[in-house]
């Protein structure tokens, strides 16, 4: 389970990171060493989202809404509005998971909060540039109309867990505009990302406040 | 010595639990009209729910459960995956035949996966078992029960507001499962509150997400013919 829940904070978190580090719109070898230039001028970001869950179970993705909200250095809330009511929340060297239950949210004891702190230490590493070295993966940046990151699980550790993932920046709004993560030949979740607003007020209770 | 025979027997007496009482029809018309709870799928569906699982009243976690379940062939197909979408659990089974497609800590036991797909058959098909009795118990509810091959008891309830339940029972006695459906009206699967008694006991609760049936390819491919035509 501790493996899991690594592995679903890397991803969440690793989709928040890119939106920060979102200038990137340019391949090459000093790609990373950009990149730590720019995410500096990030203070703030908030978005929309929609995640399709396909596997061959399902006739048809699997759709959630979500939002999407970070202030720097490194408060996170990603939030699931429907059909499951969700909410991971990063903020002050803590990170908790809630769950709906009884016309309230919850928090979640299934997962290991000590697990989550690990990951955002290594979160912390790539807000700072140095995404690139994150020993679990493997980045790596393609040029094209859209820029794209490939993240290949470096180790053991998440095999027969997941085969990768690509995020695609958009070229025209330096943002990123979908991430997709790939389990195996027939599952995969695509996340789109909508109403990107940068730099733009952010009230520091949405990393408090779980209604 | 006495003692000790003493604590044995009362052990042995409390491990031995009986069934719930059911009273029969006395006349054998009356039995044949009483017509058996059936809270079960009748042809190939796929069901989408939340599953939110409590241990000791509190809840521990959501999850996303994916069903798709042919009662004809009673196969099952089934994935768990979390909100965030990543997946858990995915097997299939086929009478006889259990296979694992995946399973990540803390879903891959052996045992998860045979108690899920007998616990995914208990709430959506008919008993396998033989018919042993049907009635009443005293407080009015329609009641059948089945015996198992493994020497299970499978009662099949509707009390007087038509709320279903099924409960399972081990050969001595011992209540495993109990599945209450707290719907009436509508999609009887909207809500399903499932209580394991196990080791460590658990209940999960189950929302309906969507619910679609399914056609068989060659339903599909004689509708498609037809649509050609």
């Amino acid at each position: 389970m501790k493996t899991y829940r690594n592995l679903f904070n890397f991803v969440c978190i690793a989709v928040g990171v890119l939106f920060v580090l979102n200038p990137l719109i340019y391949a090459g070898t000093n790609a990373f060493e950009k990149l730590r230039k720019e995410s500096a001028n990030i203070k703030t970001l908030k978005a929309n989202f929609v995640q399709k869950k396909s596997m061959k179970i399902l006739s048809r993705p699997l759709v959630s809404d979500g939002r999407f909200y970070y202030i720097a250095p490194d408060s996170f809330r990603w939030e699931y509005v429907k059909p499951v009511k969700s909410i991971v929340i990063a903020h002050k060297n803590s990170t908790k998971r809630y769950v709906y239950s009884d016309g309230k949210m919850v928090e979640d004891k299934m997962g290991g909060a000590q697990a989550m702190k690990i990951v955002l230490n290594e979160i912390a590493g790539w807000i700072n540039g140095r995404f690139d070295q994150n020993p679990s993966f493997t980045a790596t940046i393609h040029g094209g109309t859209n820029t794209m990151i490939t993240l290949t699980p470096a180790g053991q550790s998440m095999a027969g867990m997941i085969e990768k993932i690509e995020i695609v920046l958009s070229r025209e709004a330096a943002t990123v505009k979908s991430v997709k993560i790939i389990e195996d030949a027939n599952s995969f979740t695509q996340i789109n990302f909508q109403n990107v607003e940068i730099n733009k007020s952010i009230n520091p209770s949405v990393f408090q406040d779980v209604k | 010595m006495k003692g000790i025979l003493f604590l044995i027997l009362t052990i042995l007496l409390f491990s031995c639990q009986t069934l719930p009482l059911i009273n029969s029809p006395v006349s054998s018309v009356n039995q044949k009209a009483l017509t058996c709870p059936a809270p079960f799928l009748k042809e190939k569906y796929r069901l989408v729910h939340t599953i939110e699982t409590r241990m000791a009243g509190d809840t521990r976690s959501t999850i996303i459960g994916v069903t798709l379940a042919d009662p004809s062939t009673r196969s099952v197909s089934c994935a768990v995956m979390t909100a965030e979408g990543m997946t858990l659990f995915e097997a299939e089974s086929e009478p006889g035949v259990l296979k694992v497609n995946r399973a990540l800590p803390p879903f891959d036991s052996v045992d998860f996966a045979k108690n899920m797909i007998d616990d995914i058959k208990l709430i959506f098909f008919v008993p396998e078992g033989k018919l042993q009795t049907k009635g009443n118990f005293p407080d009015g509810a329609t009641v059948c029960r089945y015996s198992e091959e493994n020497g299970d008891w499978i009662d099949v309830i509707a009390d007087k507001s038509k709320r279903t339940e099924i409960k399972r029972y081990s050969s001595s006695g011992i209540l495993r499962r109990q599945i209450r459906f707290n719907k009436t009206a509508g999609n009887i699967y909207q809500h399903i509150e499932l209580q394991a008694n196990e080791q460590f006991n658990y209940s999960l609760l189950m929302t309906l997400i969507e619910a679609q049936p399914v056609k068989s390819k060659l339903l599909r491919t004689k509708s498609s013919g037809n649509t050609q035509r």
